[in-house]
């Protein structure tokens, strides 16, 4: 790991020091600013295997989904039988103590992180032999198999819906569930910022960025490039996993195709802010995730109805006008700024600025 | 780096800003107004229904507004509401409500439309103690929850068509019948499934088809192929409005003769001006028909009411604009009463709410649920091309007898 810089210090302290205050500068926007953490990780761990490796899939909302319908069962069936919770005409109605409630949120989300990399260490086996538009099809369709397969499911609640354990009722304070999960989806941001930042300074990446430029030639080189695949893609599991369970329980009502496995918003809102802030660097996804959030809260109430008419106009300027993100703009404007020293001689030589 | 380093500072600072400006919050009674709150579907899969829900808020606040709005401590008050699109996505639902009450400081809400959108935000209407009347979500789970701030002005939709079996089981000679079902993958069409489970249990019925439809339905030839094999004596089809029109579209374009079709969501989907006659003798439950001899002095009865949203908004109104127009009258009967803003005094109002509207009557039951209204079938029937919405059940209020059994395609013109 790269040493960290004395500047690099005060920026992450001072990006600290903020994420810890914002739920109370800014108690009113508690719940927006939790989501903002999680498209961060969304968007960051997208990045991993979409920009580092260039394996775009469209099937990470398979394994948010899968973290939300996992925490959620796990902190219910607990203490509780699943299938009578969700059971739709039930009337028995179970309450979760405050020590249960914890308990159960913290073992689902465990297991919401374990489960999703495991299935896609297995489902990555079978299908990261495909390459390019083969690869980005084949997981388009394994988060629409997957709500469909969810929505039929009767112990989570089929088309019902699971409604998650409200917020123990015994904590009176009403701004205690807005700091419970903002913390919680800041504290699973920073450490996937760590661990991707970790992950930029190895030799992991320099192995997915080979894969991405020219997969045969690394696998010539003795790479073996499956394994780093699959790992890649596990990694992004993981942490998907985490952000749906800690939506899951933020939101309290999961729906099969329209909150859990959400391809049509989750899933393209990822690849899309990633792309934004500039895919494949370290900043670009959060930059990107950041400004999609506040151009979608502060700009779609404006526009009422005509907001995903704004979504595709940005996305069509997007591809046109910053193919390689804002990151990858600000970086051909300012590669100075980048610590990119440019050498004349040396620039001219080279055949691609990268 | 460090270049980096100071662009991003730049621009955290610059976010801070923005944030810190914006925070200012809209008070719940200001200048003579009461704020309500509502997110509603405006795109997505429930626009057509999301714009008939606004439209019944609208017309009320509009009618009520004008008659005197409403007298509290001896002042008198105008309603406001400040809509969010939803996008028929719980998610966003949830996730406006939120907005709505911690930044726009609204205090009174009024419920989205469909049960899976209701759903996601009782809970936090619920956290907040914010009184919530709604007029779209009828779920039964709704009402077993023990939710405190929620009341709905409409029957749950376990008793949509329960009705529809009893009365097939009657043209049946009180013999059980063989039913044929096909439900949307949603909280509400799941929960007119279990009334007609609990309907078959009771009357000894078969069910020979039990069919899942996805969500955005426009295809449900595999079902209707056995329907046409089995036979069954009632075919029962729920999805909300696109449901209503697949199941007409392909019943007809299939010629596939049952005796008895229940559906929901035909007035929403238009079904008998869009299908006229292809529709006939499609059977329908309702929470509202303009013929119902309710009245109250804000839309005098259901009659009037069809002519004034007529004139207002150019179509005759389902029943989903009709109980988002009583959502208002209960909520403004509710501050009356409570003489208050006092939000828990607001829900003890509501929760004692005993009135008649031009929609129907509104009592709650314990679990927030309209319990003083019965649910209505009604027929189309056609008179040359001109069809029509007939009241056939209950038979208080039915204009018609009830057709059955349906004559085959090969009698039909």
């Amino acid at each position: 790991m790269e040493k960290v810089k004395q500047k690099d210090l005060i920026l992450y302290s001072g990006l600290i020091i903020l994420g810890l205050a914002a739920p109370y500068l800014f108690s009113a926007f508690k719940v927006q600013l939790t989501y903002l953490c999680v498209l961060i990780v969304l968007a960051m761990t997208w990045n991993l295997q979409g920009g580092e490796m260039g394996y775009n899939s469209f099937g990470n909302i398979l394994f948010y989904g899968l973290g939300m319908y996992l925490t959620a069962s796990v902190q219910v069936g607990m203490f509780f039988p699943l299938a009578e919770w969700t059971e739709s005409g039930g009337e028995k109605t179970f309450v979760h103590t405050t020590a249960q409630y914890f308990q159960g949120i913290g073992v689902g989300l465990l297991v919401s992180a374990i489960i999703p990399a495991i299935v896609a260490g297995a489902i990555g086996y079978a299908i990261l032999g495909l390459r390019g538009h083969y690869f980005a099809i084949c997981t388009l369709g394994l988060g629409i198999a997957a709500g469909e397969i969810a929505g039929g499911i009767e112990i989570i609640g089929a088309g019902q819906g699971f409604t998650t354990p409200p917020f123990p009722a015994e904590i009176v304070d009403v701004e205690a569930r807005g700091k419970f999960f903002y913390f919680l989806s800041f504290f699973v941001l920073v450490l996937a910022f760590v661990f991707v930042k970790y992950i930029y300074g190895s030799r992991f990446r320099l192995i997915l960025n080979a894969i991405r430029d020219n997969e045969d030639k690394a696998e010539a080189m003795g790479i073996q490039t499956m394994k780093y695949k699959i790992v890649g893609w596990m990694v992004s599991a993981f942490f998907c996993g985490l952000a749906g369970g800690i939506m899951g329980g933020l939101i309290g009502y999961i729906d099969s195709t329209d909150v859990a496995f959400d391809g049509r918003e989750m899933g393209v809102f990822m690849v899309l802010m990633a792309i934004l802030g500039g895919k494949g660097t370290l900043w670009g996804p959060i930059i990107g995730a950041t400004l999609f959030h506040f151009f979608k809260e502060g700009l779609w109430t404006f526009i009422l109805g005509w907001q995903y008419v704004a979504l595709g106009v940005l996305i069509v300027v997007i591809v046109i006008y910053f193919p390689e993100g804002l990151m990858g703009w600000l970086r051909e404007k300012y590669p100075e700024r980048f610590g990119e020293v440019i050498d004349e001689k040396d620039r001219k030589s080279q055949v691609e600025l990268k | 780096m460090n270049k980096i380093a100071k662009l991003f500072i730049t621009f955290i600072s610059a976010i801070t800003l923005t944030l810190a400006s914006i925070s200012s919050s809209f008070a719940k009674v200001e200048d003579g107004y009461i704020v309500l709150g509502s997110a509603i579907s405006l795109t997505g899969k429930y626009s057509s229904n999301g714009v008939h829900t606004q439209n019944g808020y609208n017309m009320a606040v509009d009618r009520i507004n004008k008659m005197g709005g409403v007298k509290v401590g001896g002042k008198s008050y105008k309603f406001e509401i400040i809509y969010y699109d939803d996008e028929s996505n719980p998610k966003r639902a949830a996730q406006l409500a939120e907005r709505l009450i911690k930044q726009d400081g609204v205090h009174y809400m009024l419920g989205p439309y469909s049960s899976g959108l209701t759903k996601a935000i009782a809970p936090v209407t619920e956290k907040y103690k914010i009184p919530m009347v709604e007029a779209n979500g009828a779920s039964r789970s709704l009402f077993t929850k023990g939710y405190k701030y929620l009341f709905a002005v409409l029957s749950p939709a376990n008793q949509y068509l329960e009705v529809a079996i009893d009365l097939a089981v009657e043209k049946n000679g009180g013999k059980p019948v063989k039913i044929a079902q096909a439900f949307e993958q949603d909280a509400f069409s799941q929960d007119v499934r279990l009334g007609i489970l609990d309907a078959a249990k009771r009357t000894g019925s078969k069910i020979i088809i039990d069919d899942k439809l996805p969500k955005e339905l426009n295809d449900m030839a595999a079902t209707l192929a056995k329907v046409k094999a089995t036979k069954p004596d009632v075919l029962v089809v729920s999805g909300h409005t696109k449901g209503a029109l697949t199941a007409i579209r392909q019943i007809s374009e299939m010629k596939v003769d049952v005796p008895m079709l229940a559906m929901t969501h035909c007035d929403a989907a238009k079904l008998s001006k869009q299908h006229g006659k292809n529709s006939e003798y499609a059977l329908c439950a309702s929470q509202w028909h303009k013929n119902l001899s309710y009245k109250d002095k804000f839309f005098g009865g259901g009659k009037k009411y069809d002519k004034d949203f007529k004139k207002e908004f150019g179509y005759a109104p389902p029943y989903q604009s009709a109980e988002s127009s009583a959502a208002l009258l209960v909520f403004k009967d509710a501050f009356e009463r409570a003489d208050s803003f006092d939000r828990d005094k607001v829900r003890d109002a509501l929760k004692a709410t005993d009135m008649q509207t031009f929609y129907g009557n509104i009592k709650f039951g314990p679990g927030g649920q309209n319990v003083a209204k019965p649910m209505i079938l009604f027929q189309v029937r056609c008179k040359g091309d001109t069809c029509e919405n007939k009241v056939v059940a209950p038979t208080k209020w039915a204009s018609d007898k009830f057709f059955h059994p349906i004559p085959p395609w090969s009698e039909r013109g």
